[in-house]
């Protein structure tokens, strides 16, 4: 398994409660999709940066228990210089993952694979499929700074994936975007991206994600409330009812059907028809 | 230098931003103040003398650039002053109590002017555009040697300017919220409370 | 106004950035080391020649606006009230020489071609990235200071009154941009280090501008001048 936590319990400085306490899983197996779920605080960004190595290491606060990530130690120097890169992190604010050091799209593209020391072919061939992947070769000569909220997050993801992770960590990677392009994101990206990756999405709005997702992870005050197949887990009532779950569940429970719920339109229809 | 932390290098553009902001309310306000050095003074008691002698290269260096006017390059040995003394006036906790953080921007205000007289004086002859060479030009016209006078306009304009940005920065430092005070332990201790 | 850079294909545009740079350097050397007020005089001709040549000619009207205070302040302070034109019309010349080489400098050198320039010459990342973050921060925290203004204004800002009450009115509106500012530290941080900045690989210039034969000999040659006119004005 490309992450594995032993009993992790996590503060952040200044904080008393945990973000994640006694956290003990595995994920992010290449070609796997996992999606990680849960309210508002209840730890689903945490997980991520700790899994990337980002938090201690850059956000203060206080680690107990293990993490090994690629078989490496985030929190140590060598780890984090073995990971750079490995792990791809997409943050869900796009606006503050600008690198500020690029005039265009594409040197935003270039930006990261030029910090690994890449030659200038490599970096070309990387930022070339990642346009090409993400539908934006149109937007690469723009100055980021002029893009749409919904631009932007396209183009902070494929810079991200431009440097070809072995595992990706998506926080929110769809807020910003239309409706047409979340289902592109799902329906096409994210597919093509997990044949060379292990990925992990975090969101709290799973309608979409299902369809992609092997393996559900739901997040409560920082600990695990549910693991495993999404339809038996997020089909459940009690996640129905807590809001954990997709709209077609929450239509499919108020409309009187038996557990466990659809979790997508065309499942809820199928029901119907039969 | 040293490989230098990613919070430093997030922080330290924002902190330049800030001191080529402030200029916009002093504008509004109407005030004879510059205010272009409080993002510096912030640094130094957040991160340290040295992350503030970055602040201070840098703003000075990006102020020429952006206003177009290389005039004001010559000035950065003042900004580096600010930024060393600020330094050092936070470790040793300056922003304790009101009366220490006026005292400490005084003594600024007072060291910047005598810093940026020769400069002003020696270099441009007491010509260095806007506000303060208007004062000089009273005082010179008024019959006082000119190079008293160039001192005496950077003296009345710095001392002032240096004591409301040391207040900014103390109201600051009291204001920000536990987790980001937690996140910077030198502004506890600029603050006193270790 | 129109302060930066202005697309365009001259000998300037062209050269390496560190050229340009050498010879910006050497005019506002120069206009300390010749004497006046004729060398500062031939100086000035020189560089508005220069921004014509480059095409570049807009940045005089630029240059017009920043030095026109230094000519009216000169005359007075020395023209008039010290009685020495003379001292007057040099110190006009040579801030003037300094101030149109630097508009030249800003309208024909890219920043990016500049960063890429330092990164090839193994500068270190972190100076390269701050002085790049700098100039795209500094436009958008001047952006956010005047919407807090605006929403100040929406609120009945006063803007006049005694000076303590009108410095007490700068906090409410200096404290939302610093805290704003200081809250969005640690997100950056973490993108930052998310994309490889903190990685110990040396990074890879994106596209490093040629420097050629003619480059550097127009450095060497620029330096050995000045070295030159500094001799000839301490000995004379």
């Amino acid at each position: 398994m490309s992450v594995e936590f032993t009993a992790v319990t996590f503060r952040y400085p200044g904080s008393a409660d945990p973000a994640l306490s006694n956290v003990s899983i595995a994920l992010g197996e290449r070609g796997s999709i996992t999606v990680l779920t849960g309210a508002l605080g209840a730890g689903c960004s945490t997980l991520l940066l700790v899994a990337a190595g980002l938090a201690p290491h850059v956000t203060g606060g206080d680690l107990q228990g293990a993490v090994r990530t690629l078989g490496e130690n985030g929190t140590t120097k060598d780890g984090r210089a073995s990971l750079a890169g490995r792990v791809g992190t997409l943050l869900a604010t796009p606006w503050t993952q600008l690198s500020g050091m690029s005039f265009t799209v594409w040197e935003e593209i270039a930006f990261g694979p030029a910090n690994l020391g890449w030659t200038r072919d490599r970096i070309d061939g990387a930022v070339d499929r990642a346009l090409a992947t993400f539908d934006i070769a149109r937007l690469a000569e723009r100055d980021p700074q002029t893009l749409s909220g919904g631009e932007l997050q396209l183009v902070m993801f494929a810079a991200v994936a431009a440097m070809e992770p072995v595992l990706l960590l998506l926080d929110e990677p769809v807020q910003e975007l239309d409706p047409r392009r979340s289902d592109q994101v799902y329906a096409e990206v994210l597919p093509t991206l997990a044949e060379q990756a292990g990925i992990v999405i975090a969101t709290t709005n799973v309608d979409r994600a299902v369809d992609v997702a092997d393996r559900v992870l739901v997040l409560d005050n920082g600990r695990i409330l549910a693991d495993g197949d999404p339809a038996p887990i997020l089909g459940g009532s009690t996640m129905v009812a807590g809001g954990r779950s997709t709209t077609a569940a929450r239509i499919a429970r108020d409309a009187g059907f038996s557990e466990p719920y659809p979790l997508t339109v065309d499942a809820l229809i199928q029901r119907v028809v039969s | 230098m040293a490989h230098m932390n990613t919070r430093l290098l997030a922080l330290i553009p924002l902190a330049v931003g800030i001191n080529l902001a402030m200029g916009q309310f002093v504008a509004v306000m109407q005030l004879p103040l510059f205010l272009d050095t409080v993002g510096t003074i912030l640094v130094a008691a957040l991160a340290g003398p040295w992350a503030a002698v970055t602040t201070g290269v840098l703003s000075q260096v990006v102020f020429t650039v952006v206003s177009g006017n290389i005039v004001w390059i010559w000035f950065l040995p003042v900004h580096l002053l600010i930024a060393v003394y600020s330094g050092f006036a936070a470790r040793h906790r300056v922003f304790r109590s009101l009366p220490r953080t006026l005292g400490a921007g005084l003594v600024l205000g007072a060291a910047a002017a005598t810093m940026a007289w020769p400069i002003a004086y020696l270099v441009f002859g007491g010509v260095t555009s806007g506000g303060v060479t208007i004062v000089t030009t009273l005082w010179s016209g008024a019959g006082i040697p000119l190079k008293w006078a160039v001192y005496l306009a950077s003296l009345s304009a710095d001392v002032t300017d240096k004591i409301v940005s040391f207040l900014l920065v103390r109201i600051v430092l009291h204001s920000l919220p536990i987790r980001m005070a937690s996140r910077f332990p030198l502004a506890a201790r600029a603050l006193g409370r270790t | 106004m129109i302060i930066g850079y202005q697309p365009g294909t001259g000998p300037l545009h062209r050269a390496h950035p560190l050229t340009t740079l050498t010879i910006a350097g050497t005019v506002a050397a120069l206009a300390f080391v010749l004497p006046g007020p004729v060398g500062p005089a031939v100086l000035v001709l020189a560089v508005v020649l220069t921004a014509v040549f480059e095409k570049v000619p807009r940045i005089l009207r630029v240059a017009l606006i920043i030095a026109a205070p230094f000519w009216v302040f000169a005359a007075l302070l020395h023209g008039v009230i010290a009685q020495d034109p003379t001292r007057a019309v040099t110190l006009s010349a040579r801030i003037t020489a300094m101030i149109v080489v630097f508009l030249v400098v800003l309208a024909s050198v890219h920043p990016a071609r500049l960063v890429d320039a330092l990164v090839a010459r193994r500068i270190p990342f972190e100076l390269a990235y701050l002085l790049s973050a700098t100039l795209q921060a500094v436009p958008r925290l001047r952006a956010r200071a005047r919407e807090i203004i605006a929403a100040q204004r929406c609120r009945g800002l006063r803007v006049r009154g005694p000076f303590a009450r009108r410095i007490g009115v700068v906090i409410p509106l200096a404290l939302p941009l610093i805290l704003g500012a200081l809250a969005e530290v640690d997100e950056r941080a973490i993108a930052l280090e998310a994309r490889g900045a903190a990685s110990p690989s040396r990074r890879t210039p994106l596209n490093p501008p040629v420097d050629s034969t003619v480059d550097r000999l127009t450095r060497w040659s620029l330096g050995v001048a000045l070295v030159v006119a500094l001799a000839i004005r301490v000995l004379a």
